[in-house]
């Protein structure tokens, strides 16, 4: 199973063929996950779990060999997808790479409950991008903050007005507006990271 | 400067999560300090994302032996009862901030890369300069530890069976071929011998698949030091 690997070999930058996606269908996808993240849009969830769900019982067969374990991956990555949607960063890659990881990570914690009898998610430590990467840009840019973005917050919902009025207005850091609020760090970052989508789709930055 | 890389094969099985948990890890630490690698990583996961979702996805995979049935998908209505008790639960995952974790060795206090922190870690078993820590993740004959080596400490001249991942945490070590520095994924098998050394002390992440073989005399006497190491 272990083919003795040239272990020093200097890594060349890697030509990726060209997508066979068309620029148009991801996004169609982004803006399916948008309007999860914002509306909790039944439609648009639908139509997204019908855009992946061959593929990703097609895949999970291939990894996890049994059509009920793939139906499982299925569940377990749309559920994700439903609960994560506002945790997507249109801005950061496509919607297929996003999905991709979310469905590769359960996939992985799978084989290794199979293989090596563990019930742990170690997938979460392995492959953070998919959070983390909203970690490093859970506040506006520059660009953002000098354009209009702020006259348009009274189309939040309440709690995200909050944040993004503490944040940006009285200029608090996100933990002294946790502790004000007495939310945890994640909801504030979670409701900056939904006003942002709102706000940018707002003035049609996104979408 | 880092100079030891994984090699393309291993980056692309890590993308598509067929590597035990031992080697993802190692790969996951090393990309956390290389960037060349976390550009390569982005890539092909860009590239295994479009492959797998695309409408040539049937063409594609129809490639391998597993093609797909026509069953899996007989059944709308089990698709749709999935979607709606997905859709039932309005709750979100929120994000989750993480507190850092450190691992403390011989008065020395290292930062725990995250790909480690939810692994089950014995204790440190020390045999003089060396100190090992057991990770245990249950991965048959895939050993997998945190070693440290001390100040002017070193490993007897000694090959490998099946194949020695070394992923320098903190720290340097000299062998033969020369100095290795944080970061660095070093990846021998049974074609390599080496003596490494450490002038500075050094933590390492090992994963082996066989004990060490000493290629020296008074192999009875270094034996010991094989299987505590592997
Ligand atoms: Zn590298």
């Amino acid at each position: 199973m272990y083919t003795p690997w040239t272990y020093n070999s200097a890594p060349t930058e890697i030509i990726i063929r060209n997508s066979t996606m068309n620029s148009d269908e991801q996004q169609q996808l982004k803006s399916w996950l948008y309007d999860i993240a914002t509306d909790r849009d039944k439609n648009a969830f639908t139509a997204l779990f019908s855009w992946f769900a061959p593929k990703i019982i097609q895949f999970g067969i291939q990894k996890l060999n049994t059509e009920s374990a793939a139906n499982e991956l299925l569940q377990e990555t749309m559920t994700n997808i439903w609960r994560k949607a506002h945790l997507f960063n249109g801005d950061k890659g496509e919607a297929t790479t996003w999905v991709y990881s979310i469905m590769r990570n359960l996939s992985f914690d799978m084989l290794r409950k199979v293989r090596s009898n563990r019930e742990d998610t170690l997938s979460e430590d392995i492959w953070p991008m998919a959070e983390a990467q909203l970690v490093q840009e859970d506040s506006f840019d520059d660009h953002l903050m000098s354009s209009n973005l702020l006259k348009n917050i009274d189309i939040l919902p309440e709690a995200q007005k909050e944040v993004v009025k503490g944040l940006y207005l009285e200029e608090m850091s996100q933990e002294q507006l946790a502790t004000k609020l007495a939310i945890p760090l994640g909801t504030v970052k979670s409701r900056l990271r939904l006003a942002l989508i709102k706000l940018k789709q707002q003035i049609g930055e996104s979408k | 400067m880092i100079t030891h890389h994984p090699h393309y094969e291993l980056l692309n099985a890590y993308v598509e999560g067929e590597l035990p948990a031992s080697l993802s890890a190692g790969i996951a630490v090393h990309a956390e300090m290389c960037e060349i690698c976390a550009k390569n990583i982005q890539r092909i996961t860009e590239e295994a994302a479009a492959n797998t979702f695309s409408d040539d996805a049937n063409v594609y995979n129809s490639l391998s032996k597993k093609v797909i049935t026509d069953k899996a998908f007989d059944n709308i209505s089990e698709f749709d009862l999935m979607m709606k008790s997905i859709m039932e639960d309005d709750s979100i995952t929120e994000m989750m901030t993480q507190e850092p974790l450190d691992v403390e060795i011989k008065g020395t206090t290292y930062p725990l890369p995250t790909a480690l922190r939810s692994m089950a870690m014995m204790g440190w078993q020390k045999l003089g300069k060396l100190s090992r820590a057991r990770i245990n993740l249950n991965e048959g004959s895939l050993h997998t530890s945190l070693l440290h080596i001390d100040k002017d400490g070193g490993v007897p001249s000694h090959t490998h069976k099946g194949f020695e991942l070394t992923l320098l945490l903190e720290g340097s070590f000299e062998d033969e071929k020369g100095t290795y520095v944080k970061g660095d994924f070093i990846w021998l098998t049974d074609k390599h011998t080496h003596t490494p050394h450490t002038k500075e002390g050094c933590l390492c992440y090992t994963v082996a698949d066989d004990a060490l073989q000493f290629t020296q005399g008074l192999s009875k006497l270094l034996n010991p030091i094989g299987k505590f190491i592997y």
